[in-house]
């Protein structure tokens, strides 16, 4: 039977010489039970990010490693019409989603906050969308808003005449939004439940004595109360709108809407990076400009927090 | 010791990057064409989309091999057709690329240029009289010598009209148009007959649109496209009047072939291209459209129609040349490939196959009026898509026709700006 004891030897040698070891072993140890997390962390995301960084200063191709060309493919970008479209669209997305998402979710979750008989159901049916594949998702919306789909018949019946959701340029990244708002809801409607159940009803009450109706209770106890979480769901929220992908490509096709011009930054790098002419080089410089644009947004949303905090 | 957990650190960080750091592209460079010797060994063979339905033909052709050469073993992976290049570039970047690989000349293209692709004049020389002359050219590649891969099966799938549509808009449904001028008149009679309700066309002109309508698409060394010319100017001119009138359907510059199928199903359009498998689903999923379908030829003003080529590429750097090879060739010879057309409405791309009668002979039916009408035609068609032609320049060429047809720019001015783009990607490729 194997020895519980660090050492071998003497008692006294046992003693000191046992302490030393353990001591020896201490700096390593931790970095052995991290070592698991750090492979991964490194083989599929710190990798990833370096080479990339690497790459956008190179003319790599999918088949061809490149050379080291400068700021040459970033110099390319400042002239490339597409980037600027997509860079446009992208941003859009931002600022038509994320006001959406930050107030939305927070009305919903104050409808179902509630502990009522089958208010379970409306939670689980409000989040439904999420878990749902996006893919399926989109197909779902593109039958929907169809020229010849539901949307387009009701609007007929109506006595209207068939909107272009899938044809025109701006309709279609509008609709793409209004899926992304659709999906998002019960995701962001958890978080905030979660942070409505932390708000004391002390202060409704005691708001409630003083007058207030249920619309001045939102806006001065509610509001107030979850604010860091509506920072946090700005900031989620923007970052994700800001590398949108599957919904627009769904809803515009392969090639981003008529002439390209629903195009966004990652539908571009996902254009130009992939397939056996590929150029990498070129779609890694723009995958660094969105990780840069990123990184400003969740910048602006913490600075424009700390604001409010002072 | 702050020293020793920082060089712990470096090290374990160097021990996980520097492994990484030797994956990516880049072949040897070494790879020899010579093919000959003993066929032996494990070698996979790439397929897209074909388990499904030809789960049986392929693992009996399998066996049939391996019983041939018994020291062989073959592996068989399909993949779903969605995304292909994306994953034999995967593939190709990570060093992993099949022995035997399906593939058609654009895809070869990129993959014989980054040495990857093993010359068959080379290698399989022999084998060359046994194919169609057009069949085997199909793999060449401009300014490289050489062909990359073994012409498989042809196709070219027939158009498919509505006759009721046709009628109601005072055209003969017997007489389809068979031109591009033919058509673009029965669009406009159809458009204005229907007040824009029914199109006749649902996709914008693809490359091959053009060179069916007598466009040259690029130069004579290939070294740059040429579509631009005054006869491609006028094709857009036509589409762009189409537009207007709605007698191309509106959401064209949005569409995929899916989706204009689904049009011609619900009876929007008109008039869309096919293959002999959609009769079976017109019947399924429209019975009053097939009570109506008419079959036409692809539309060309060259009188010849577009031939769509799939081939079985060898690995260049395969370790099992002489086994790849020979299965390559095993796959696509001239028995096989008549087996495989009997089981699927393609065409075997082997010299003499398409005299078979059961290509010449009409029973009657539609199945086999089609693929008479087809087999007769493929006998003068061209591949119209150039093997340069990547999906990037599909792209650049859809989004400038788009702008077109939108106003946003000349005919003349789309196909300059396309063309320079074109040839932009081009030169990129090296």
């Amino acid at each position: 039977m194997a020895s519980p004891t660090l050492t071998t030897g003497t008692p006294d040698a046992r003693k000191g010489g046992g302490a030393r070891r353990v001591r020896r072993q201490l700096p390593a140890s931790p970095w052995l039970f991290a070592a698991p997390g750090l492979l991964i962390t490194g083989a599929f995301i710190l990798y990833p990010f370096v080479s990339t960084l690497v790459n956008s200063f190179t003319d790599r191709r999918t088949l061809v490693p490149g050379e080291f060309v400068g700021l040459a493919n970033f110099r390319e970008l400042l002239h490339d019409d597409m980037f600027w479209i997509g860079l446009r669209n992208s941003s859009l997305y931002v600022l038509g989603v994320v006001p959406a998402l930050v107030l939305l979710p927070l009305l919903l979750a104050l409808l179902v906050q509630k502990n009522i008989p089958g208010i379970t159901f409306f939670r689980s049916a409000f989040y439904t969308p999420v878990v749902a594949s996006i893919v399926v998702v989109g197909l779902i919306w593109v039958w929907l808003l169809d020229e010849r789909g539901l949307v387009n018949s009701l609007l007929e019946t109506l006595g209207g005449s068939p909107v272009g959701f899938l044809s025109d340029q701006w309709l279609i990244l509008l609709s793409a939004m209004g899926v992304t708002v659709w999906k998002g809801l019960g995701y962001y409607m958890i978080i905030y439940l979660a942070a409505l159940a932390n708000v004391p009803r002390e202060l409704h009450e005691a708001a409630a004595v003083d007058g207030a109706g249920a619309v001045r209770r939102f806006l001065t106890v509610t509001v107030p109360a979850v604010r860091s979480t509506m920072v946090l769901v700005a900031a989620l929220s923007s970052v994700a709108a800001f590398k949108v992908f599957s919904e627009v490509y769904l809803m515009a096709g392969p090639s981003g809407g008529p002439a390209g011009e629903d195009t966004t930054l990652v539908m571009l790098v996902q254009r130009t990076g992939t397939g056996l002419t590929g150029r990498v080089g070129y779609a890694s410089a723009i995958s660094v400009v969105v990780f840069a644009v990123t990184v400003v947004l969740m910048l602006l949303v913490l600075r424009a927090d700390r604001k409010e905090d002072a | 010791m702050p020293t020793s957990r920082r060089t712990f650190a470096v090290a374990a960080v160097a021990a996980l990057v520097l492994p990484l750091s030797a994956c990516g592209s880049g072949g040897d460079g070494g790879s020899s064409t010579d093919a000959s010797g003993k066929v032996e060994g494990d070698i996979t063979f790439q397929t897209w989309n074909l388990r499904a339905n030809f789960k049986d033909y392929f693992e009996g052709l399998i066996a049939d091999f391996e019983k041939k050469y018994p020291d062989t073993h073959v592996k068989w992976v399909d993949q779903p057709g969605e995304g292909y290049a994306d994953k034999i570039s995967a593939d190709a970047a990570g060093g992993t690329l099949p022995d035997v690989v399906n593939v058609s000349p654009d895809l070869v293209a990129p993959l014989a240029k980054a040495g990857l692709a093993l010359d068959l004049d080379k290698a399989a020389g022999q084998y060359e009289k046994e194919y169609l002359e057009g069949a085997w050219a199909s793999h060449r590649i401009p300014g490289m010598d050489g062909t990359y891969a073994f012409p498989w099966y042809l196709n070219t799938g027939p158009l498919f009209y509505n006759k009721s549509l046709f009628e109601k808009a005072g055209l003969d449904p017997e007489q389809p148009p068979r031109t591009y001028d033919e058509v673009f008149d029965a669009a406009l009679k159809i458009a204005d007959k229907t007040d824009g309700e029914v199109a006749t066309l649902a996709n914008v002109p693809t490359i091959e649109d053009f060179g069916r309508y007598g466009v040259p698409l690029m130069n004579k060394e290939g070294t740059a496209f040429a579509f631009n010319d005054a006869k491609g100017v006028q094709l857009l001119a036509r589409y762009k009047e189409l537009y207007d009138a709605k007698a191309l359907d509106p959401q064209a510059l949005t569409a995929t072939p899916e989706s204009s199928g689904k049009k011609f199903l619900t009876g929007a359009v008109a008039m869309n291209p096919g293959s002999a498998l959609d009769l079976a689903n017109f019947k399924k999923q429209a019975p009053n459209l097939y009570e109506n379908i008419g079959i036409t030829d692809q539309i060309t003003s060259t009188g010849h129609v577009n031939m769509y080529v799939m081939g079985l590429m060898v690995n260049a750097q395969s370790q099992r040349k002489p086994a790849a090879v020979a299965f390559a060739h095993y796959v696509t010879d001239a028995a096989h490939q008549m087996s495989f057309a009997k089981q699927v409405a393609i065409f075997p791309s082997t010299a003499g196959s398409l005299d078979d009668p059961y290509f010449t002979k009409e029973d009657g039916t539609d199945e086999t009026r089609v693929r008479v009408a087809a087999a007769k035609s493929l006998k003068t068609a061209v591949n119209y898509t150039p093997v340069l032609f990547s999906e990037q320049m599909k792209t650049e060429l859809r989004n400038e026709v788009a702008k077109a047809l939108q106003g946003k720019q000349s005919p003349k001015e789309a196909l300059d700006n396309a063309v320079k783009a074109c040839d932009r990607l081009l030169q990129q490729q090296g």
